[in-house]
């Protein structure tokens, strides 16, 4: 398999994977965050609380452009 | 920029002037009345009638969620004593039909029961009595393993009936037989003791009437309900919203502090209206009244924009509402965030049907129509993006290059008219203009953050907390033009001034500047999406229109309508979601504290 195809599987798995840990953290934390706006909680706090995780997924899109070469 | 300026007062009068003086300020709306503390001075009772409002209140509440909702209200509306008076009266009549109800469901409910029972007996040729069997014959009813009775019993020892769900077994009841069939028994339907005597139909029959005749009853009950509704639920409605005035009103006095033959109340009112104030209030009490500024701490906030900010200040509260000393950001949501929304979704046809989304949401949803005037902001700008770029709903619009619309018309100047750069075709495009506008948003932020400090606490503190971060960038960026000899002393400078300013947290916080700066990055996933899910419902629709048939142009433009009614849903969402969010966490992070005590004048809550 040519290099090429190697690094898109590369790139794919830099995505993916960090989408997965992203959506399962936020999910964790979105549902506690449900909780405590229910409870009457700052909505802002809890925004930035559940958006924490974003940065994973950030992070991998930016290592998927340097395998593809696209930075 | 900052929240209205606030000044504290204290109104001081004698006690027979409490009456006026509370009505005056409901009236004025202008006046948060803060909670009177202190031992020295008791807090004041509420004004007697209070008590009787609440109770009157809480039956005429009570009354309004028990009636159903009406669209055609009786026209004539009932005064407010007229009310008052028959409130509790009605209550017991409304309480009465709804119990009567209950009751009369709980039957049917019950009927329903018997009559599924007595439905799986259908069929069975026996009368009802029979089923309880007599002195010498049992019988039992239900699932009934027939084979396995066949083998165990001798035909003369019982006979078998078969329903069409059931069967029923009449057996001579001897110890033996009465087992043997027991044991045959997969599932017994127990029988409801009913007094009646007659083939089962016709049970099922007579259970199903009194049914319906429960039915009609509940339905005139309903009626009646309804009749009270149309008469009655306009006014009390009216009824509930004039008492609780009256009761914010009557309950007031508990925030004041009292004497025997004096009271105070303190508060806060604008700056700006403290004359008028002053001048009403002498008025209504013929200058019996005392009124002084105070010293205060923790003024609430009132936002204080122009107009065109105000749709983006329940954004800001939305966050956190701004603490009185620090700069109401909701001028900068303004100036980036209907930008920003509309580069990331940056498509004209998108820009359209949003507008219409939102302007359906400012006419019917009126408690949000602050909002969604924002929002329209941003839509405009996804047209003006969109028109720049050349897309509307995926397809190009403008220029030389893949026109669809030119393909479409053959209009010539459609090819003429310049776009900015193609989206889809020039991502690399996109990607500096996000991180060069994250640059931007996060130093807008420290800059802002910079002059809170510079106000509060002055500029050294406000050139060590906020400038060294700038600072560190500008090393970076010299170490990167002119190397490390230039950008390293620079950098360490810079963080010497950062310890100092911020202590270690500062320090530790490097690396979440360049988290915060590839943040934006999202721009661009954002801005790949859009023109990506545009592409791909254009893309569906594509073979249908080429198939040429009649059938084939209604399935494309079905797929058209349902994919792009689609994506404006979710590109809001996206657009709006990631938008804010960089304005809240990366932006707002640099400067904002937020948890200000909302402003909220004595009567306004009534409007």
């Amino acid at each position: 398999m040519a290099i090429e195809g190697m690094a898109a599987i590369g790139a794919a798995a830099a995505v993916s994977l960090t989408a997965i840990a992203t959506a399962y953290t936020q999910a964790k934390i979105g549902a506690a965050g449900v909780g405590a706006l229910a409870e009457d909680g700052d909505f802002g706090n809890i925004l930035i609380l559940t958006v924490i995780p974003e940065t994973m997924v950030i992070f991998g899109l930016v290592v998927a452009l340097i395998i593809t070469g696209f930075i | 920029m900052k929240p209205l300026e606030m000044t504290k007062i204290s109104i001081t009068a004698p006690k027979n002037q409490l009456r006026p003086v509370v009505e005056g300020l409901y009236e004025l709306q202008l006046m948060d009345i803060e909670d009177h503390e202190g031992d020295v001075i008791e807090s004041g009772k509420p004004f007697e009638e209070a008590e009787q409002l609440s109770e009157t209140i809480v039956d005429i509440r009570s009354l309004i969620s028990k009636l159903p909702e009406q669209d055609k209200q009786s026209t004539q509306t009932k005064d407010i004593g007229q009310v008052q008076n028959k409130a509790t009266e009605l209550e017991e009549r409304v309480e009465n039909i709804q119990k009567k109800i209950d009751r009369l469901s709980n039957q049917s409910e019950k009927l329903d029961d018997r009559i599924k029972t007595l439905e799986k007996l259908k069929g069975i040729d026996l009368n009802y009595e029979d089923l309880s069997g007599t002195k010498n014959l049992g019988a039992v009813a239900g699932d009934l393993d027939t084979e396995k009775l066949n083998k165990e019993c001798s035909e003369d020892d019982y006979k078998l009936f078969k329903g069409k769900k059931s069967k029923v077994a009449v057996y001579r009841k001897e110890k033996d037989v009465e087992e043997a069939v027991n044991s045959c028994v997969e599932s017994r339907i127990s029988l409801p003791e009913l007094d009646y005597e007659g083939p089962i139909e016709g049970l099922i029959d007579k259970k199903k009437e009194e049914k319906q005749k429960v039915e009609d009853q509940i339905r005139e009950k309903e009626d009646e309900l309804e009749n009270i509704s149309r008469e009655w639920r306009g006014s009390l409605v009216k009824a509930e919203e004039f008492l609780s005035q009256k009761v914010e009103k009557a309950e007031a006095p508990i925030n004041f502090g009292t004497t025997e033959n004096a009271f105070i109340a303190k508060g806060w009112i604008p700056s700006e209206k403290l004359d008028e104030l002053k001048e009403k209030m002498c008025d209504i009490t013929d200058g019996k009244i005392y009124i002084e500024e105070e010293e205060g701490e923790n003024p609430p906030v009132k936002h204080d924009n122009p107009s065109i900010v105000q749709p983006f200040e329940p954004l800001t509260d939305l966050m956190s509402v701004p603490k009185y000393n620090e700069v109401d950001p909701s001028f900068i949501i303004l100036l980036t965030f209907p930008a920003l929304f509309g580069f990331m979704i940056g498509d004209a046809g998108y820009g359209l049907t949003s507008l219409l989304v939102f302007a359906a949401g400012y006419k019917f949803l009126p408690s949000a129509q602050k909002i969604f005037q924002s929002l329209m902001y941003a839509s405009i700008f996804t047209i003006i993006f969109g028109l720049a770029f050349g897309d509307a709903f995926g397809y190009v619009i403008f220029g030389p290059k893949h026109n669809a619309l030119y393909a479409l018309t053959g209009l010539e100047f459609l090819k003429e008219i310049p776009i900015l750069f193609h989206r889809a075709e020039h991502l690399g495009q996109v990607l500096p203009v996000a991180v060069g506008f994250g640059v931007f948003h996060i130093n807008m932020g420290y800059l802002v953050g910079f002059y809170n400090e510079y106000t509060n606490h002055g500029f050294i503190e406000a050139f060590l907390e906020k400038g060294s971060w700038v600072m560190l960038e500008i090393s970076a960026l010299a170490a990167y033009l002119y190397g490390a000899v230039v950008g390293a002393p620079l950098g360490l400078i810079s963080l010497a001034l950062l310890y100092k300013g911020e202590g270690i947290e500062g320090i530790v916080e490097i690396p979440s500047l360049i988290a915060n700066i590839l943040s934006y990055l999202r721009v661009f996933g954002v801005s790949i999406a859009a023109v990506a899910l545009a592409k791909v419902v254009n893309g569906l629709a594509a073979p249908a229109f080429n198939s040429g048939t009649a059938l084939g142009l209604a399935a494309g433009t079905a797929i058209l309508i349902f994919g792009h009614t689609f994506n404006t849903f979710i590109k809001i969402l996206e657009g709006f979601l990631q938008g804010i969010r960089l304005h809240y966490v990366e932006m707002f992070g640099k400067f904002y504290e937020g948890g200000g005590k909302k402003y909220a004048p004595f009567g306004a809550t009534s409007n």
